[in-house]
């Protein structure tokens, strides 16, 4: 394996909570950067409160919901509303390559932490601020969770059953998304750093990068004036049929199944046994079986129905069509595919307790990621305050004790 | 003012989604992005549209104008030793490789990362396919529906119980993976002479979202417990109001968990006394209330248009919002406002809007420029300047159909 990681020598503030900003500090911890996470037992961050908790103890370090997000990152615990405590997060970030937040337009500037402040500190600094909807316009102050914020994308109204009212994504799909693409914004701008000195604060609005996914639906109005509504699982583009979930044997099981080609339409002809409905005309080029998807969809259901999913799949992809099993949260962790890629791993928080991750979802050849699991409120502490910082263990002891350090 | 990405140069053998928007996201930042097309039929993309009228066009896709802006495009026939030959001089000169074929495609074609590492150490090739290059899945056909629904998230979060789980009703699993690849591929040539040269990134579209999305919250609890949740069709297991109800003109995203949220939004209801019961007290209870309470709340939202209930709920502290259609979500001033719609001139399309750069960088700007290439339109440029191919070989190159 390699020297280095591709990241290392880069240092990271992150003040994101929740998800997103985590996220964002995860990949560049994955990728060899220095990440402390700030965050504080006065207002602890509300994923740390969420069950279930390691060996059912409720306490904010053993919140396993998150922790697969959150790794990858350290954390300093500063109380930000005590001006020392806003100091000694100025200090780090003096001697840090990359800010990133995801508070609301305004909250960094009114601890003293805004894009101006911190350029006076470190001019070559590189801020990323992750608001909703970005640091202006009418829209800069709306308040969303990660769950709502895709209403304002027109995501939403494409989501739901064919023909039936918008369906809620029942998590927040946005925030992870976010967090990636917000490692990529710092890494465009600390490639534009190295090239020309120059740090820069970037404008990240959510909404704006989520509404990218919604291009192939924004050109259709734009270039027909349609608008799009909920799509089930057809094909965006109406460019394949069938293309959709079908039932299997037992509950809640299921596959899915694409053809966009002819070959691969007599590929499922074949597995099918060439039964005789499929040869009618209604059904002979793709152009009439995307118009007659709903029928397609019908007969196609009867036929799966009787299998196993996985055994289905298998049979379908001998025939070269696409077509996979939709697996459940348990299924996961079974499956020999994500098994073979070892996609979870079991690691030891530093309290003790085993867990299960996500480990380096991106397979690299020549540097091996980084991974550890999510941090403690505060774990790095000693190491920042002492080492990095060069707080004497006098002074340290006493901003603890004032719970500046809290 | 430079783009900030200035100075990379990226081939990209890929066509649809995953591997165009990676690209498009280095081409968007001022990298020079190379796409290679097949002859004379090109990307698939150029055939599935939309198109205007509904007029299939190879020069008119609404999907490969808005995935390919700010590329070079040039066609090349990779399959041919000619056309390989020529690939690998190209090759010699990128700092990145972006594709999404096939494992096995890239294995036949002899472009596979064995093949080209020699050509090019410092080579970071970014590999996007549904399952990824390892693993039972790896040599089985799929698309963007196939990953997504292999990833964990529609069983858990999306769909009626008992019913059918759904999509987007967009290309979710071909931009998880596409964005994924952009992040870990930029930190790859970002690093790479402290990494000690070029490498392979294998990312699977399914991958990415069974990890960074199912796995953050399901996988240790499940791990641990033993159980897991389904699907409810109508939100939040662990707090309510969290839904989407109907309104007089469309749709609302409800959202009332904490305390001051949901004394918001019954100051905005006029405080009607269902919300002073013991069963809607707390965002847990609620949850398990929802079936009672939602028709009650519907009962309000149906008098009032979107438009008023996020205006007075987002006042009243309430993260409620409209769901946009997708006519409403483009036309928003705030967008205006922010130029995230922006105007391009395409030959065959003519005046057209794109959407805008995903994030801002003041000192860099970014966002598309130019609009999606014509086919093998920058053969040329391309050719004559970067491999120093004569006009006479080109023509001949051109004869033989490799280019």
């Amino acid at each position: 394996m390699a020297k280095a990681l591709p990241l290392k020598g880069i240092r990271v503030a992150n003040f994101g909570w929740v998800w997103a900003g985590p996220v964002t500090g995860q990949t560049l911890g994955f990728l060899g950067a220095e990440v402390y996470k700030i965050e504080s037992r006065a207002r602890i961050d509300l994923t740390r409160m969420l069950p279930p908790f390691a060996g059912g103890v409720r306490d904010p370090d053993r919140s396993i919901s998150n922790h697969a997000g959150w790794a990858g990152n350290g954390s300093v615990s500063l109380n930000l509303k005590k001006p020392e405590a806003q100091e000694l997060a100025r200090q780090l970030i003096a001697k840090s390559d990359v800010v990133v937040e995801n508070f609301g337009p305004g909250v960094m500037q009114e601890l003293h932490l805004g894009y101006e402040d911190l350029r006076a500190l470190k001019p070559d600094i590189v801020m990323s601020s992750m608001p909703a909807a970005g640091l202006y316009g009418p829209l800069k102050d709306v308040r969303t969770y990660g769950l709502s914020l895709s209403s304002i994308t027109g995501i939403d109204s494409l989501t739901g059953y064919f023909g039936g009212p918008p369906i809620p994504f029942e998590n927040a799909f946005a925030d992870p998304y976010n967090g990636v693409m917000g490692a990529f914004a710092v890494l465009v701008a600390l490639s534009y750093r190295d090239r020309t000195g120059k740090g820069q604060h970037i404008d990240y609005s959510q909404q704006e990068v989520v509404m990218q996914m919604v291009g192939p639906a924004f050109m259709d109005y734009e270039l027909n004036g349609r608008v799009a509504g909920p799509m089930g699982n057809r094909h965006p583009l109406a460019a394949a049929a069938p293309h959709g979930v079908f039932p299997c044997a037992g509950e809640d099981r299921w596959i899915s199944i694409a053809v966009a080609t002819d070959q691969e339409w007599r590929g499922l002809l074949t597995a099918m046994g060439n039964p005789e409905w499929a040869q009618t005309p209604e059904f002979a080029s793709p152009a009439v079986r995307v118009r007659n998807i709903s029928a397609l969809h019908e007969r196609l259901a009867e036929w799966t129905r009787a299998f196993n999913d996985y055994e289905l799949a298998q049979l379908l992809q001998r025939h070269g069509v696409a077509a996979a099993p939709v697996l459940n949260v348990a299924d996961l962790l079974h499956d020999p595919h994500y098994r073979a890629r070892g996609t979870f791993i079991e690691v030891t928080h530093p309290l003790g307790f085993q867990e299960t991750i996500y480990g380096a979802y991106v397979k690299t050849s020549r540097t091996e990621a980084n991974v550890h699991p999510g941090p403690s409120i505060g774990q790095d502490n000693d190491h920042v305050f002492k080492e990095l910082l060069g707080l004497s263990e006098e002074r340290y002891r006493q901003l603890i004790e004032k719970q500046v350090i809290y | 003012m430079d783009g900030a990405l200035e100075g990379i140069r990226i081939l990209e053998l890929g066509q649809l989604v995953s591997a165009p928007y990676c690209g498009k996201l280095f081409a968007d930042y001022g990298a020079e992005v190379i796409k290679v097309e097949p002859p004379r039929t090109g990307d698939l993309s150029r055939q599935w549209g939309p198109f205007p009228q509904d007029q299939p066009h190879l020069e008119k896709s609404g999907l490969f104008f808005f995935m390919n802006t700010n590329k070079r495009g040039i066609t090349l026939d990779v399959t041919a030793a000619r056309g390989r030959d020529i690939f690998l001089r190209l090759v010699q000169q990128a700092d990145m490789l972006i594709e999404n074929n096939h494992p096995k495609q890239m294995r036949d074609w002899g472009l596979d990362y064995p093949s080209l590492s020699p050509v090019n150490p410092n080579l970071v090739m970014v590999s996007i396919t549904p399952y990824g290059q390892t693993g039972p899945y790896s040599d089985w056909n799929g698309c963007d529906l196939n990953a997504f629904h292999l990833s964990g998230a529609s069983s858990r979060y999306c769909g009626r119980p008992g019913d059918v789980p759904l999509e987007h009703g967009t290309f979710a699993a071909d931009f998880y993976g596409a964005t994924t690849a952009a992040a870990w591929g930029l930190a790859a040539v970002y690093g790479r002479r402290q990494a000690g040269g070029g490498q392979q990134l294998d990312v699977s579209c399914a991958e990415a979202i069974a990890a960074l999305f199912v796995g953050s919250q399901n996988i240790g609890a499940y791990a641990q417990d033993g159980k897991f949740d389904r699907r409810t069709g109508v939100g939040m297991s662990l707090g309510a109001p969290a839904t989407i109800l109907p309104c007089k003109d469309g749709h609302v995203w409800i959202l009332a968990l904490e305390p001051g949220q949901w004394n918001g939004l019954a100051r905005v209801m006029g405080n009607p006394e269902w919300m002073q019961l013991e069963m809607f007290q707390e965002m847990l209870v609620r949850a398990q209330n929802a079936d009672a309470m939602y028709p009650l709340i519907e009962q309000w939202t149906m008098e009032h248009t979107k438009r008023e209930i996020m205006d007075l709920c987002q006042a009243a502290g309430c993260p409620i919002t409209a769901v946009f259609t997708v006519a409403e979500a483009a036309e928003h001033p705030h967008l205006k406002e922010r130029g995230y719609i922006v105007d391009l001139e395409h030959p065959a399309l003519g005046k057209i809007r794109d959407l805008g750069a995903p994030f801002k960088l003041p000192e860099s700007p970014g966002g598309p420029t130019k609009p999606a290439p014509l086919l093998g339109q920058h053969n040329d440029e391309v050719y004559g300047t970067l491999l120093g191919m004569s006009s006479a070989e080109l023509q001949r190159l051109h004869r033989d159909g490799v280019i």
